[in-house]
């Protein structure tokens, strides 16, 4: 049986159950959520970051298109304040936008979209500051389109799998996301064969095109006020 | 020769870099090293040389304000003229660039570093970031380039300074790169789930037998690379043998103890002692191993690398609560082996008998030994030095 953490998305679980009877997202595993702009991919990210919040599980979260205000305002649009999170220091962000530096909260740092080199040391601190408390974590990279579209494509492809291999070694629960056709499709399959777990979201259906002990699945979803709602 | 300006580096590369020659710091995706470049090109230019940061990573006003986070005022130095910087970001993601030099495609990056490299005889460049570059160009070319560059700061007397990130490249392409500079210094992380600590090593040197010694650092804003010398824990029951073994692998160790029932000397807070082996160095502090002096395991635990567990061989009913020391110092989380002490004892269990007894996991070796002989301690030290640093 594979333990399975609280994806946060309502009707997830169930959609994701196996024989066990167990669903949500693989506990220490890596997940893709991809799919065309605009499908609910930040929102399926932070309502899993924020479950894990609920649940004391700490969150590294790894933003390339969004800064810190406007995650905070994002999350409390769909009813999920974080700014609890942020001042008891579960939440650890990675901002490599501009926006507000600097910062005087020693849990919201800053990096830069050109610099992997430094993005993966502040992940390496990251990772021992939510872990310090807990073992078990949730980690979200939103997303890896950004970073693909400011450096070069295999640069990157070494930058996630170092990524990966670190939030897994470290008994994370790991989120990626990728906008469909923003990279070659080489670099697509790619990403698709360095992840556990495959979610595509056309805007309609919600797709898990590959998860460990289950077949495909797919359901409809919709954007409600409470956010991604299966 | 010139400084580097890294505390203990200069001592490992006889003195300092050599006008002229390149220095190649290549490091583990997650540890630290453009901290080095920079701290390096910040001394050179303090004692009065000139010098450029090539960079392609973050744009030039950014790495202002980094060397700033690190105390150092590198906005003078631009406007004194003293530093300049080779843009090779700032048109790639849309932003006025700033510098000197600014590349807009990748095919000029080769003649404006050579042309840098001119302007600043005796000085430095620091070149940031070479992984970045390589996915760009052919592994020949990089080589090439790098060729180039070398032979032409050779001419200028001019030291080049690369800051490299090992991702997942091929062996070979790194073993090229290594082979086309003067000196190497290897980045690397101890680790066990999460990056413990970090640590350089000089792994060579065309001017000098370099001391292979692994010191580790981290890395302070303000402040810039710092060494640290690290901790490792020796803990495990009550008579284990855990002040004997500070003792035998240590140079130098200090006891807190107290006869115990007017007998046997037992200890009562301590035990402090110093390695120094095999060009490694650490504190060594040992635990009391009885439950009354729990409270003190926390603080002698904090910040340690790694952990010896001593057990006692021939007492099996110990072994809960090794396992409970193990818990209690948050050695879970480091490197660490047992250390199966009084194996010349009647009844001694033997390591596979003790693994088996303590369900320890494979990762986790178990060294036989005799502490009182000094049998199997410098292998248990070797062992998780090794853990610690790998080859």
């Amino acid at each position: 049986m594979i333990p399975c953490i609280e994806s946060g998305i309502p009707g997830f679980d169930d959609l994701t159950k196996s024989e066990s009877g167990m669903g949500g997202i693989p506990e220490n595993s890596s997940t893709l959520v991809y799919g065309p702009a605009k499908t609910g991919k930040t929102i399926f990210s932070n309502q899993f970051a924020y479950q894990g919040l609920l649940n004391d599980e700490p969150c590294l979260y790894i933003m390339t298109d969004q800064g810190i205000k406007q995650l905070e305002t994002m999350m409390f649009d769909f009813q999920r304040p974080i700014n609890k999170f942020i001042e008891d220091n579960t939440l650890y962000t990675i901002n490599t936008t501009s926006e507000g530096k600097p910062q005087k909260n020693e849990n919201i740092v800053f990096s830069y979209i050109n610099n992997p080199t430094d993005i993966m040391v502040k992940v390496s601190y990251g990772i021992k500051y939510v872990n310090k408390n807990n073992p078990r974590f949730r980690s979200v990279l939103d997303s890896s389109t950004t970073l693909l579209t400011y450096n070069e494509n295999m640069l990157i492809v070494r930058v996630l799998k170092a990524y990966l291999m670190r939030i897994n070694e470290a008994g994370g629960t790991s989120i990626i996301t990728y906008t469909e056709d923003s990279a070659d499709k080489k670099v697509e399959t790619i990403l698709k064969t360095m992840v556990n777990n495959i979610v595509r979201l056309d805007g309609k259906e919600l797709t898990v095109e590959a998860m460990n002990g289950i077949g495909k699945r797919s359901s409809p979803y919709q954007i409600t006020d409470e956010g991604l709602v299966i | 020769m010139k400084k580097t300006h890294i505390p203990k580096l200069d001592d490992f590369l006889g003195g300092g870099i050599p006008g002229g020659s390149s220095i190649l710091f290549c490091a583990v995706p997650g540890v630290e090293c453009e901290a080095f470049g920079y701290q390096i090109i910040n001394g050179i230019i303090e004692d009065g040389d000139k010098g450029f940061i090539f960079t392609n990573v973050s744009e030039p006003i950014n790495i202002v304000y980094e060397f700033s986070k690190y105390g150092w005022n590198l906005e003078q130095f631009l406007e004194e003229e003293k530093v300049f910087f080779v843009d090779g970001c700032s048109n790639f993601i849309g932003v006025p660039s700033m510098g000197k030099y600014s590349i807009d495609e990748f095919s000029q990056i080769e003649g404006v570093v050579l042309k840098a490299i001119d302007d600043i005889p005796d000085g430095i460049g620091v070149i940031n970031n070479l992984s970045t570059l390589l996915d760009y160009l052919d592994d020949d070319k990089i080589i090439e380039i790098i060729s180039k560059w070398n032979k032409r700061a050779k001419e200028k007397n001019t030291i080049l300074v690369y800051i490299f990130t090992k991702w997942d490249y091929d062996p070979k392409i790194i073993e090229n790169i290594k082979d086309s500079v003067d000196s190497v210094v290897s980045l690397t992380s101890i680790e066990e789930r999460v990056i413990i600590g970090q640590g350089f090593m000089v792994t060579s040197a065309s001017w000098t037998t370099p001391s292979k010694n692994l010191v580790l650092f981290f890395v302070l804003q303000p402040g810039g690379v710092k060494i640290y010398i690290p901790k490792i824990l020796v803990t495990g029951p009550y008579n284990a043998g855990k002040t004997s073994f500070v003792k035998s692998i240590s140079k130098k160790s200090v006891s807190v103890e107290r006869m115990a029932m007017e007998k046997f000397p037992t200890t009562i807070a301590m035990d402090i002692g110093h390695v120094d082996h095999k060009g490694f160095v650490a504190d060594v502090f040992g635990t009391p191993g009885q439950e009354r002096f729990d409270l003190m395991l926390d603080v002698l635990a904090k910040e340690a690398v790694g952990a010896f567990i001593l057990v006692d061989s021939t007492e099996p009913q110990t072994f809960a609560r090794a396992k409970e020391m193990i818990n209690k110092t948050q050695s879970e989380a480091i490197p660490k082996i047992i250390v199966a002490n009084k194996q010349d004892l009647p009844g001694a269990l033997s390591p596979e008998q003790i693994r088996e007894t303590m369900k320890i996991d494979k990762s986790i070796p178990i060294i036989p030994t005799v502490v009182n002989e000094n049998n199997g301690v410098e292998e248990a030290l070797d062992v998780l030095l090794n853990l610690l640093y790998g080859d």
